[in-house]
């Protein structure tokens, strides 16, 4: 906690979300928090508070569509599948991001 | 979809909120899990995960903003408190609701007419593409058309899908016990094809029926399909017999098929290469065409123009005098009606808008009665908008109460259409439908505005809803010019429509006191079917027709019967273009006249006097010719034209006659027509559509029987209808007029009605607030009758406003209708002071009332209530 540099930056959280969604079948909310801590080698730190409004945010979008299903333990859980209009975000949003950082990276290396 | 589920949440709250605590809680306990896991004891993991996910009822909060549009949720909280509120004041709830019941019920009513009459296509396949043909002749008022003309114009045109035509007259279908009078339509080739309907049953007509000498075929309309052979399917070998013809029944039209009219029964071919049917001179069709997809009307009439003239430059005579008119086949079913039903709409609008007035002033004294209450939100930090919004929707709520009832009243109209004007073009089309329902939810949507908006937004008024809360105690006396201002206006509108009404019933009255020049009490009308023909035995028909009349009059309770191929007194147009064998100067204006066919006896029935010569006779080889005194001054100078004979230029069948007599100028072609100058032709010929005329001693319809078994005896082949009392068909003639009158003077009512509730609610209102006041003068020694003077004087001068505005808006009311007026002027002065006479008096009673209420105040007991 406190870690503010873990934390992720405004905006890129549809990109992670809908990312891990899409290499995985179906997630609840806290596997896609745990998936993309792990992933990203402890690096990166969704901050829970808000994870469910985007997550419900992305299902009234039409990207993200949710059920209700059991967890290997028995528990009830919601799930979250990537859509096809999802998918089509996705890469939008992969070459916003890629265009970003690649500008940033122009910008350090060469301003 | 979003839209869908954020809808779907909005109205199931508590689910959303039961299912957002069960994903954020399956989360903390996930997260709990693992630290647990991860060598932390129960208490401690699930203290700091639930310390890591933070407040869970915030972070549900946030969730499910996401899950409900914010709109939606505040409209659907403004709903439901609108109803509680609604509900806590149901006097006031009730009187907007059957307000605007009444209101919008009245207005859908009068636009399901004008939806079905005027704004819908007629109900054929792409109805707007239907024309009717007529033709243009000089000296003649034939519109209809020659058979061969109508095929060579179908076939040398480039613009039209197709021409056909059709002529109708009433047979007496003879395959049952008795005669029985069948409306049988005579139709060209292609009838079917181009108004775009096919049999329901059975088939088209076969090119053999088609033509002369092929067999008989009948196709017949659904009413006769279940009326007679109970909507059997083996109707198709059955057949109908005309005559001595019968003819094989091939197919039965769909029920909403109605062409050319309501009652035709059977339709026939009537082939295009039949001997009667070469003439260029009989004209007899009514012809219907169809535009081409992409074709203008002004493309059509310029085609069959230069078909025309083609046609005229081969056949000089009598091509030459004729040119095609085309016109939308909507327009001419619909006629004058349209200026009516638009009058009725904008009156039933003008009555709508009295009703938005009155519940607008009606809210407006509610909202200052809940000054506290809205002080109160806006201390706890309500918007202006969302105050006024909560406002709008009780008004909402009330429209849409009001909108269903109103859509009751709408499903009704119908009816009462039918029951007041039966020959109103297309009227059996109006009923309910979706249109009339949206148009309804509109006009609940425009009512809520235009009586909501100004309250809502007066009320709200931040200034004025803290200052009037404060004032509430101290107030000695309050000035509501605005609230005055709308009553003033609604008695405005109200003026305006009671002095049209006024206006259109005096018509009435001028219309029935009329004397027209003949009698039309006591005459019983029929008809008696025959065909056309019956009437190439010219002989033959006369003989029928004297045994006929011979038959009627010898019956005790007749008088004296006749026949006429018009009724007198019901409107008609047919105008001839005349000339004398005797030659006329240049300079004598061009003799033009209405042309009637009688028999002699006409005149002794209908009880117009003969003034000069003597009672024609229907003499073989020159008929005898009747003119009245206008014709005879205008044309001829009087009793000197006897003796002269009339010739109709260029029209091969009517016979020159010699002028035998002067009779007295009648109102034939309609009451509201002066009598025009008329030529009488006296015949005995028996044909199709010819009325016949009984004089009776008593009651016309108490002779019905008698009149149908004497028919009966004397010609029992043939079937007798339409058995009507004259004065029912001279009513009829003026349905539209009488609708239009007892409507407009409904609305009138219901407008006087309203702005008198409106003008007592407000005074009622006034006198509440101003309770205090009254008391404190009273206790100072006022006089109960001076109290009661003030509050009447502010009514009255209310009304007067009123008046006065309404005076400009009636004047511009009554140029509207000023064609539709019959003996009296626009600006009728006795109108006007009965209007004015009627609308003050009401107004005084309407505000003596809460005057007289208002001076009964007991002083100690008001001063000492607070």
């Amino acid at each position: 906690m406190g870690d503010k540099k873990n934390d992720i930056l405004q905006g890129t959280l549809v990109l992670l979300v809908l990312r891990t969604l899409a290499s995985n079948k179906k997630m609840h909310g806290y596997a896609i928090t745990a998936r993309i801590h792990q992933v990203s080698e402890e690096l990166l730190r969704v901050e829970e508070g808000s994870l469910y409004p985007a997550l419900h945010r992305m299902e009234q979008e039409g990207w993200i569509k949710a059920e209700w299903g059991k967890t290997e333990k028995n528990r009830e859980a919601r799930f979250y599948t990537l859509t096809a209009l999802g998918k089509k975000r996705l890469q939008q949003e992969e070459e916003s991001w890629r265009r970003l950082t690649e500008g940033v990276a122009r910008v350090i290396r060469y301003a | 979809m979003a839209w869908y589920r954020q809808f779907r949440n909005t109205l199931r709250p508590n689910r959303l909120q039961r299912d957002l605590r069960k994903e954020l809680a399956f989360h903390v306990a996930e997260r709990a899990e693992e630290l647990r896991e991860s060598g932390m004891t129960q208490a401690e993991a699930e203290r700091t995960a639930h310390l890591q996910f933070g407040n869970l009822t915030a972070q549900i909060e946030r969730t499910r903003d996401m899950d409900i549009p914010e709109y939606l949720e505040a409209m659907l909280r403004n709903l439901r408190l609108a109803v509680r509120s609604l509900a806590k004041a149901p006097a006031f709830s009730l009187t907007v609701i059957l307000t605007l019941a009444l209101g919008i019920g009245a207005n859908s009513a009068v636009f399901s007419a004008i939806d079905a009459v005027l704004l819908r296509p007629l109900p054929f396949p792409n109805g707007d593409a239907l024309l009717l043909i007529t033709q243009a002749q000089l000296k003649s008022p034939e519109p209809s058309v020659a058979p061969i003309r109508l095929e060579e114009w179908n076939r040398l045109n480039s613009t039209l899908q197709g021409i056909t035509g059709y002529d109708s007259q009433d047979s007496s279908e003879l395959s049952g016990e008795l005669p029985e009078k069948l409306k049988h339509v005579f139709a060209a080739p292609r009838f079917l094809q181009v108004l775009g309907v096919a049999p329901a049953l059975g088939r088209d007509f076969s090119p053999q029926e088609e033509h002369f000498g092929g067999p008989d075929a009948a196709i017949i309309s659904d009413h006769l399909w279940r009326r007679r052979f109970n909507g059997s399917s083996d109707v198709l070998r059955k057949t109908l017999r005309f005559g001595t013809s019968s003819f094989a029944i091939v197919g039965v039209m769909p029920p909403s098929f109605q062409f050319p009219d309501r009652d035709v029964d059977v339709w026939s071919p009537s082939p295009p290469d039949a001997p009667y049917s070469q003439s260029r001179e009989s004209t007899w069709y009514t012809a219907i065409g169809r535009l081409k997809p992409g074709v203008t009307l002004a493309q059509a009439r310029d085609n069959l123009m230069t078909v025309q003239s083609n046609l005229a430059r081969q056949f000089p005579k009598p091509d030459a005098e004729i040119s095609p008119r085309v016109a939308p086949l909507k327009e001419s079913t619909i006629g004058g009606v349209r200026r009516s039903l638009w009058i009725l709409f904008g009156s039933v609008s003008l009555l709508l808008l009295i009703a938005c007035t009155n519940i607008a002033a009606l809210l407006m004294s509610r909202s200052t009665g809940r000054q506290q209450e809205i002080a109160v939100r806006f201390s706890l930090g309500a918007t202006r908008a969302s105050v006024a919004a909560q406002q709008l929707a009780e008004v909402l709520v009330l429209a849409l109460v009001g909108a269903a009832l109103g859509l009751l009243v709408a499903m009704g109209a119908s009816t009462v259409f039918r029951s007041l004007a039966r020959d109103l073009p297309r009227i059996e089309e109006i009923g309910l439908n979706w249109r009339i329902v949206l148009y309804c939810l509109a006009c609940a949507l425009a009512t809520t505005l235009l009586s909501g908006l100004i309250p809502a937004v007066r009320s709200t008024r931040r200034s004025l809803a803290e200052s009037l809360a404060q004032a509430g105690r101290s107030q000695v006396s309050g000035r509501n010019p605005l609230q005055l201002a709308l009553v003033a206006a609604q008695v405005a509108f109200a003026v305006t429509l009671l002095a049209g009404a006024g206006l259109l019933l005096r018509s009435f009255q001028e219309l029935g006191r009329v004397y027209p020049g003949f009698d039309p009490r006591h005459v019983l009308t029929l008809h008696i079917s025959t065909g056309w023909g019956e009437t190439a035995d010219p002989k033959g028909s006369k003989q029928r027709m004297d045994r006929i009349l011979d038959g009627l009059s010898s019956l005790p309770g007749v008088e004296s019967a006749a026949s006429a191929a018009m009724l007198p007194g019901v409107p008609n147009e047919y105008q001839l273009d005349l000339d004398t064998s005797e030659g006329r100067a240049e300079s004598e204006p061009k003799m033009r006249a209405y042309a009637r066919f009688v028999t002699p006896s006409y005149f002794a029935t209908m009880g117009i006097p003969l003034h000069a010569g003597e009672l024609c006779r229907d003499e073989p080889g020159r008929a005898g010719i009747m003119v009245n005194r206008s014709f005879a001054n205008h044309f001829l100078g009087g009793v000197a034209g006897i003796g002269r004979h009339l010739t109709v230029p260029g029209n091969a069948y009517m016979t020159p006659g010699e002028i035998r007599g002067i009779v007295g100028d009648a109102r034939e072609a309609g009451l509201d027509h002066e009598p025009q100058p008329t030529v009488y032709w006296c015949n005995n010929l028996l044909q199709p559509g010819t009325f016949f005329l009984a004089r009776t001693h008593g009651e016309p319809a108490a002779m019905t029987e008698t009149v149908r078994r004497k028919i009966h005896e004397l010609e029992p082949m043939r079937s007798v209808y339409d058995i009507t009392p004259l004065s029912d068909h001279i009513s009829d003639a003026y349905a539209e007029n009488r609708l239009r009158t007892i409507l407009l003077s409904c609305f009138a009512v219901t407008a006087v009605s309203l702005a008198c509730v409106g003008l007592y609610g407000t005074l009622s209102y006034l006198v509440s607030l101003r309770r205090r006041e009254v008391a404190l003068r009273l206790a100072l020694g006022a006089l109960r009758n001076q109290v009661v003077g003030q509050f009447l004087a502010v009514g009255l001068r209310t009304a007067i406003f009123g008046c006065l505005a309404g005076l400009v808006l009636a004047a511009g009311f009554a140029r509207l209708l000023s064609g539709m007026l019959f003996g009296v002027s626009p600006t009728d002065g006795a109108t006007i002071a009965g209007v004015l006479a009627i609308v003050l008096a009401v107004s005084a009673a309407a505000s003596l009332i809460p005057a007289v209420r208002a001076a009964r105040v007991e002083p100690m007991q008001a001063l000492r209530e607070e």
